[in-house]
C-alpha cells in the first residue's frame, strides 16, 4: 500500500522533473545538466532520475557525439543513473531496471569504457552487514546490465556498506538516497 | 567471595529479552589512601600522586569494588592489627585497606603494597614492585591486577589495549588506533589514507579490512603494527576478518558473484574454504574460544540473525529469535556467554545471552549501540555507541547489568572497538 502511494509520488516528481528538464533543453545541452550527480543537493528520488539522462537524444545523436578524454570530467557528465533499494533489500526495483537499461544502452554505444559500481547503504544496519548488504546490491546492478547485454569484463563492483554515504540526516529521504548502487567510469 | 547480584528485571512489552533496570550485586568497598613516600616529597607529583590515581580509578572501574571516599589515615596509621586503627579504618565503609609504601633511588620506584581484610585484621596478600620511575602508572595497573585476581580469583584488564578505527586524523579516511583499557594513549597503527575497518586481535596478531587498493581485502600484521600484509583471496568481499584464538585462520565474510558467505583461509594467506553455501547474506563471524564453533550472521529466514556453526561449516543453527535485527556477536573469554547487537524496531541495543540457557538481557537502553567485544577477564563490554545522527563513540560497561557506562573517546568519529586478548 505504502510502496504504491510512494511510486506513485515518484512518478509526479518525474513528470513535474520531465516538465522542467524540457524547458531547460532549449537553452543549453542536456549532456551538461548535473542532477543525476550524487554529490549535488537535488533530490534524487528513484523515479526522478531517469527524467535527468539525456533519454529524448536519438541513438545517432549519442554514437556521434564525443565523450570526454578526462576520466574525472567523464565522470562528471551524468551518462550513467545510479539504481535504487528498498531497505535491506537488494532486489532491483522497476525505476532501478529502467535507469539500468538506460545505462546498458549508453554503455553498449560506448564499448571501450570500463567502470565500478559501487553499492551504498543506509546508515541503520551495521557496519559488517552492510559491506555484505553493499556486495549484493552492486552484484545485483552487474546482472541486470551483464543479462542485456553489457560485457561483464568491463564491470567491477565494491561496497561500501554505510561508509561512503551521499547525506547524512537521519531521514527516510536520505536514507533511499544512500540505498543505491552508483557508477564510476574507470577507463574510457 | 563477592556479594552475588541482586537485579531488579522487567519483561520487555516484546518478549523474549530482559532489560536490567534496577541497582546491582553489592561491590567490595575499599579503601586507597595514598602511596606513602616519605623520603621522596620532592617525586610527589611524579610518583605518589599518579600512582595512587591510577590506582584508584583501576579499581573504582572494576565492576567487582567500590574506592571509598577515605583518602587519609583515619588512625594517622597505617597498622591495622589493632581493633582500634581497623575500627577507624571499618567507620569510613572501607572493609579492605590497600596499604602502598614507596621509595626512590635514582630513577627507579620500588613499591610495597599490603592489602589488609579490615574485619579479620588479617593482611590478604603483600607484594613487592619495582621499575622506572616513568612507568609508575604501569605498576599500579599491575597491582590492581593482582588485587583483583586475589580478592574475585579472576585477574583484571587493567593492562589490556582496546583496537578501533577512527577518523580523528581527518577526511573520509579512517585509519586503525589501539588505546589503553581506560581510553588513554591512543595511538594510530596504519598509514592506508583510506578506509580500514572490522579490525579484530588473537595471538599477537592483528587482522582487519583495508581499501588501500580500492577493494576490501583483509589485511594482517603484527600486534605493534609492524610487517602489514594484505591476504589475497580472489573474492571481491574480504570483510569482518575473525581470528581463530590461536591465530593460525581467519573466518571472514567473502563474496563471489555477490553472494556473501562465511569463509576460512590461513592465517598467512592461502588454503581458502567456504563454509556457508546458502543463497542468503553471511556476515560477522567470530571463533568460540575453543576454536570449535562460529557464530555469525544470517539473513536466511528474512531477517538478520545470529547463527552458530561448527569450524567445519556444518551443524548450522539459528542462536536469536527475538527481534528483527541481531548482529556482531562477539564470545565471551569463557565461551559461556554471547554479546550482540540486538534490535526490535528503532534502534540497535548491546544484548548479552547465555549460550547454554538462550537466557537474554538487554544491557543499554539510550541511543544506538552496537559492535560489543569483550574485556579479556570478561567484566566488561567495549561497543559504540551514539545519539540520532552523531558520531559514534567508544563506551565500556559492565558486562553482568550495564552499569558503570564510560566514554573512553571524543574528537571524531570512532568506533569497531575490539577489546585485545
Amino acid at each position: 500500500m505504502k510502496r504504491n502511494s510512494t511510486r506513485a509520488m515518484a512518478v509526479i516528481f518525474a513528470l513535474a522533473a520531465a516538465l522542467s528538464f524540457a524547458s531547460a533543453c532549449k537553452k543549453k545541452p542536456p549532456t551538461t545538466t548535473s542532477e543525476s550527480k550524487p554529490t549535488t543537493e537535488a533530490p534524487t528520488r528513484p523515479g526522478e532520475t531517469q527524467v535527468t539522462q539525456p533519454t529524448t537524444r536519438t541513438p545517432d545523436n549519442v554514437q556521434t557525439e564525443e565523450i570526454p578524454a578526462d576520466l574525472a570530467k567523464l565522470n562528471q557528465m551524468g551518462y550513467l543513473q545510479d539504481a535504487f533499494y528498498d531497505y535491506n533489500k537488494a532486489d532491483l526495483r522497476d525505476d532501478a531496471r529502467t535507469a539500468l537499461s538506460a545505462n546498458a544502452d549508453w554503455l553498449k554505444k560506448h564499448p571501450s569504457t570500463q567502470f565500478l559500481i559501487e553499492g551504498h547503504c543506509d546508515d541503520r544496519g551495521t557496519t559488517e552487514y552492510n559491506l555484505a548488504l553493499g556486495d549484493r546490491r552492486a552484484n545485483a546492478a552487474r546482472e541486470y546490465l551483464t543479462s542485456l547485454g553489457v560485457d561483464g569484463s568491463r564491470i567491477r563492483t565494491v561496497s561500501y556498506g554505510k561508509e561512503r554515504p551521499f547525506c547524512t540526516e537521519e531521514t527516510e529521504s536520505c536514507w533511499q538516497q544512500n540505498r543505491r548502487a552508483h557508477f564510476l567510469f574507470t577507463a574510457r | 567471595m563477592l556479594a552475588g547480584a541482586a537485579f531488579t528485571r522487567g519483561q520487555t512489552p516484546e518478549g523474549g529479552v530482559i532489560v536490567i533496570t534496577g541497582p546491582t550485586g553489592r561491590k567490595m568497598p575499599l579503601a586507597v589512601p595514598p602511596l606513602l613516600a616519605p623520603g621522596v616529597a620532592a617525586l610527589q607529583s611524579k610518583v605518589s600522586e599518579p600512582f595512587t590515581a591510577a590506582l584508584r580509578a583501576d579499581l573504582d572501574y572494576s565492576s567487582a569494588f567500590v574506592v571509598t571516599d577515605a583518602k587519609n589515615d583515619p588512625s594517622g596509621t597505617r597498622d591495622v592489627s589493632t581493633a582500634d586503627a581497623a575500627g577507624r579504618w571499618l567507620s569510613t565503609g572501607a572493609e579492605i585497606l590497600v596499604d602502598t609504601r614507596g621509595d626512590v633511588a635514582g630513577d627507579r620506584v620500588s613499591v610495597e603494597a599490603r592489602v589488609w581484610d579490615l574485619k579479620s585484621r588479617k593482611p590478604i596478600f603483600a607484594r613487592r614492585y619495582s621499575g622506572g620511575v616513568s612507568f609508575v602508572e604501569r605498576i599500579a595497573h599491575t597491582l590492581a591486577n593482582d588485587i583483583l585476581k586475589e580478592l574475585t580469583g579472576q585477574a583484571g584488564s587493567f593492562l589490556s589495549t582496546i583496537l578501533f578505527v577512527s577518523d580523528r586524523d581527518g577526511g573520509r579516511n579512517k585509519e586503525l588506533y589501539a588505546m589503553d583499557f581506560d581510553g588513554r594513549n591512543p595511538r594510530r597503527l596504519t598509514n592506508h589514507h583510506s578506509l580500514i575497518l572490522n579490525p579484530d586481535a588473537r595471538a599477537g596478531k592483528i587482522v582487519f579490512t583495508s581499501y588501500a587498493k580500492r577493494y576490501p581485502q583483509v589485511w594482517t600484521m603484527n600486534a605493534d603494527g609492524s610487517g602489514q600484509r594484505e591476504l589475497s583471496t580472489g573474492l571481491e568481499l574480504n570483510a569482518s576478518p575473525a581470528l581463530s584464538p590461536d591465530g593460525t585462520q581467519i573466518a571472514f565474510s567473502g563474496s563471489a558473484k555477490g553472494n556473501p558467505d562465511i569463509y576460512v583461509m590461513n592465517a598467512s594467506g592461502g588454503g581458502l574454504r567456504r563454509l556457508t553455501s546458502t543463497r542468503a547474506l553471511e556476515a560477522s563471524p567470530d571463533w568460540s574460544p575453543t576454536g570449535r564453533q562460529i557464530l555469525y550472521t544470517s539473513d536466511q529466514t528474512g531477517s538478520p540473525q545470529i547463527w552458530v556453526m561448527d569450524a567445519e561449516g556444518t551443524g548450522a543453527r539459528r542462536m536469536t529469535f527475538a527481534g528483527n535485527w541481531n548482529d556482531e556477536a562477539s564470545w565471551s573469554p569463557k565461551g559461556d556467554r554471547i554479546a550482540f547487537a540486538c534490535r526490535n524496531e528503532g534502534d540497535f541495543n548491546i544484548c548479552v545471552m547465555d549460550f547454554a540457557t538462550g537466557h537474554t538481557v538487554q544491557l543499554t537502553s539510550e541511543g544506538s549501540n552496537d559492535h560489543p567485544s569483550w574485556s579479556p577477564d570478561g567484566t566488561k563490554i567495549v561497543y559504540q555507541s551514539r545519539r540520532g545522527g552523531t558520531a559514534y563513540q567508544i563506551y565500556t560497561m559492565d558486562a553482568t547489568d550495564g552499569k558503570n557506562k564510560r566514554q573512553l573517546t571524543e574528537g571524531g568519529s570512532n568506533m569497531q572497538p575490539v577489546w585485545m586478548p
